[in-house]
């Protein structure tokens, strides 16, 4: 063996990921999507810059001039109740992204773990976890998270929980996850199932790898793709859900969230409309930036799918 | 005479499935020296791939290894705790696979995943690791290994994928190869490749091996002995060249004779390859005697009620048949 052949590396062909990338680059609503979800991090990053005023500014109202159309002072208004509209929609950002990335990191490592086991290890156990899933699945999440946030909010008065900040936030954020992972555990079931019996888990096996190898080097890479799309998809059905609670007032009333921004200000939606659309375009854009990055994975990751 | 390297005896496995118990592998023994070949040959469902699992104890479930011993360098493997059969695999005992599109994992390299065997079994560092891979890609006949070891499967092709399986159930010395039909999915110029490298290899490294298949070509110029297997059970073991030349068993040369043949001219009105009539049985409720008496020709009324023994007609020649189990030249 020369040494000049281990010195000319030739360049690294493309892997499983890159070549996810490059189909992915070709997917023009994938990359719309992934264009509108960068915004969106960018603005969550920057608006503590970029925010013209604080989104706790209410100074408009005693100045009389709240509910005014957009202006060089206040360029998308001001709403009812004298916020500068463009901060708090500015200041919307972070919190969804927390709503969403936070509810969909519990439910992809619940749901990745126990789909995972249902999968690998089969019979009762898989019995179990599905029919588990499937509980999870019919409840009404809303009615529990409304009833949830309502009576947790009033037991924490009182105790040193009350202190906790955004602790009204922090709890939507749980429970979208408790019940956001049973999509994810069927899918990563799925995954496991198919994988355990690949010829290259069996060639793993018989080449001596341990059990935990099999799992987390095999296994679960090969699974990650799939998984990836449901989560993408998931982080836009989080932010939805949390508006939505928002805008039926269930709301965390310290956070600066977009539902709650239209719950604040549907009511002058004739007077100042500009209240209650940029919020709204706000979670537009954040949701179909998802949905579409979403698509545009699965289009790179599994191209068989749609022929 | 010193014991063989591997010897497989009463082996049986059995599906438990929700009709009752599939006895796939009813009572297999054969026996593997140093450095010899050994065929098995058999159709779909004769139980040759399971009962070679079944060595390294990798029968999936709903099969369970129900009895049997496997004697490997004076141990058996199927007493052997869990961890101690790790070690083995892939170290002592190494496997080539069928398909070798899927028996590499789609998502690392080859490097990597040759690496990760070395790493497990012999904790020898990158660099060392590397050094041997290259010199056994090299070794199986790759051509500018240090660029295959950056490339992933799927960018090589079909005989070269099969030489990368092959480099790695060699990266450990094994003392037993497993290779369960390491040429089907191959077509037939790689396959002759891949037959010429595994010969060549093979007594090179002094390595015993078991190869699985049910193309007679393919034993016939690879093995020393050969094992003919049917529906779960032994048929017949003799030396290649006694199997092809004398073989007694009607199952074996039913199987050789509808082994077309360039050289044949076949008779009858239509010059029809011969076949076997019928098909195997189905092993949830095996027939009583012997498992070939239905499409046997020469079956007698004993076969159907009497399971045949296995019996040694010549030195290292044995059959299971009633007919033509005993020493002398049946009628």
């Amino acid at each position: 063996m020369e040494g000049s052949i281990a010195l000319a590396a030739p360049p690294r062909p493309p892997g499983i990921w890159r070549q996810g990338w490059f189909r992915f680059r070709r997917n023009r609503g994938g990359m719309l999507g992934l264009v509108l979800v960068g915004l969106v991090v960018l603005v969550a990053l920057t608006c503590f810059l970029v925010a013209p005023y604080d989104p706790n500014d209410q100074s408009a109202m005693l100045r009389g001039a709240s509910r005014q159309g957009p202006s060089w002072a206040h360029l998308l208004g001001t709403d009812r109740n004298g916020y500068d509209v463009l901060s708090r929609v500015l200041y919307g950002a972070p919190t969804a992204l927390a709503v969403g990335l936070g509810a969909m990191l519990i439910a992809s490592i619940l749901g990745t773990i126990i789909g995972g086991i249902a999968g690998y290890v089969g019979g009762m156990v898989d019995e179990v976890l599905m029919r588990c899933a499937e509980f999870f699945l019919v409840i009404p999440v809303f009615i529990v998270i409304l009833a949830v946030v309502r009576l947790f909010g009033i037991m924490v008065v009182g105790t040193a929980l009350e202190r906790v900040p955004h602790l009204n936030l922090m709890t939507i954020i749980a429970l979208l996850g408790l019940f956001g992972w049973p999509p994810i555990a069927r899918m990563a079931r799925a995954e496991f199932l198919r994988l355990k019996q690949a010829d290259f888990v069996e060639a793993a096996i018989c080449i001596g790898a341990t059990r935990r190898d099999i799992l987390l080097r095999h296994i679960l890479p090969n699974a990650l793709p799939s998984l990836i799309v449901l989560v993408a998809l998931g982080i836009g059905g989080a932010i939805l859900a949390e508006t939505m609670v928002s805008f039926l007032g269930f709301g965390d009333p310290k956070a600066v969230s977009w539902g709650q921004l239209l719950y604040f200000n549907y009511e002058s939606l004739k007077v100042a409309p500009w209240g209650s659309v940029a919020p709204g375009v706000a979670i537009f854009v954040t949701v179909l930036g998802f949905n579409l990055l979403a698509d545009g994975l699965t289009d790179a990751f599994n191209p068989r799918l749609r022929q | 005479m010193a014991p063989p390297l591997l010897s497989v005896e009463g082996l049986q496995v059995q599906f438990h499935t929700r009709d009752g118990i599939v006895r796939a592998v009813d009572g297999v023994d054969y026996s593997v020296g140093r450095g010899e070949t050994l065929g098995i040959v058999g159709e779909s469902g004769s139980g040759k791939t399971v009962s070679s699992l079944a060595l390294l104890r990798l029968v999936p479930p709903p099969a369970r290894i129900a009895a049997g011993r496997v004697m490997f360098e004076g141990e058996d493997l199927l007493a052997k705790p869990e961890r101690e059969l790790g070690a083995i695999r892939g170290r002592r005992i190494a496997m080539v696979f069928q398909n070798p599109a899927t028996s590499l994992n789609p998502i690392y390299s080859i490097g990597s995943q040759l690496g990760e065997i070395l790493r497990w079994h012999e904790k020898l560092d990158r660099a060392a690791a590397e050094a041997r891979i290259l010199s056994l890609l090299d070794l199986v006949g790759i051509t500018d290994p240090a660029t295959r070891l950056r490339q992933y499967p799927h960018e090589l092709s079909g005989g070269m994928k099969q030489r990368i399986g092959i480099a790695r159930a060699l990266l450990c010395n094994p003392a037993l190869l497993l290779a369960d039909e390491p040429t089907t999915a191959l077509d037939v110029t790689i396959q002759a490749q891949i037959l010429d490298l595994l010969a060549d290899l093979r007594q090179r490294l002094g390595m015993a091996m078991v190869l699985v298949t049910h193309d007679m070509g393919v034993v016939a110029r690879m093995a020393d002995r050969i094992t003919v297997m049917y529906a779960g059970r032994v048929c017949e073991t003799a030396s290649a060249a006694t199997l092809f030349s004398a073989p007694r068993h009607p199952y074996t040369r039913a199987l050789l004779e509808s082994m077309p043949r360039i050289d044949h001219r076949y008779t009858g009105p239509r010059q029809l390859l011969p076949t076997i009539a019928g098909r195997p049985p189905g092993l949830l409720n095996p027939p009583a005697g012997c498992r070939f008496a239905a499409r046997c020709p020469e079956a007698m009324a004993e076969c159907r009620t009497t399971l045949p023994v296995e019996t040694v007609v010549a030195p290292g020649h044995s059959v299971s048949c009633i007919r033509h189990g005993s020493q002398g030249i049946a009628a």
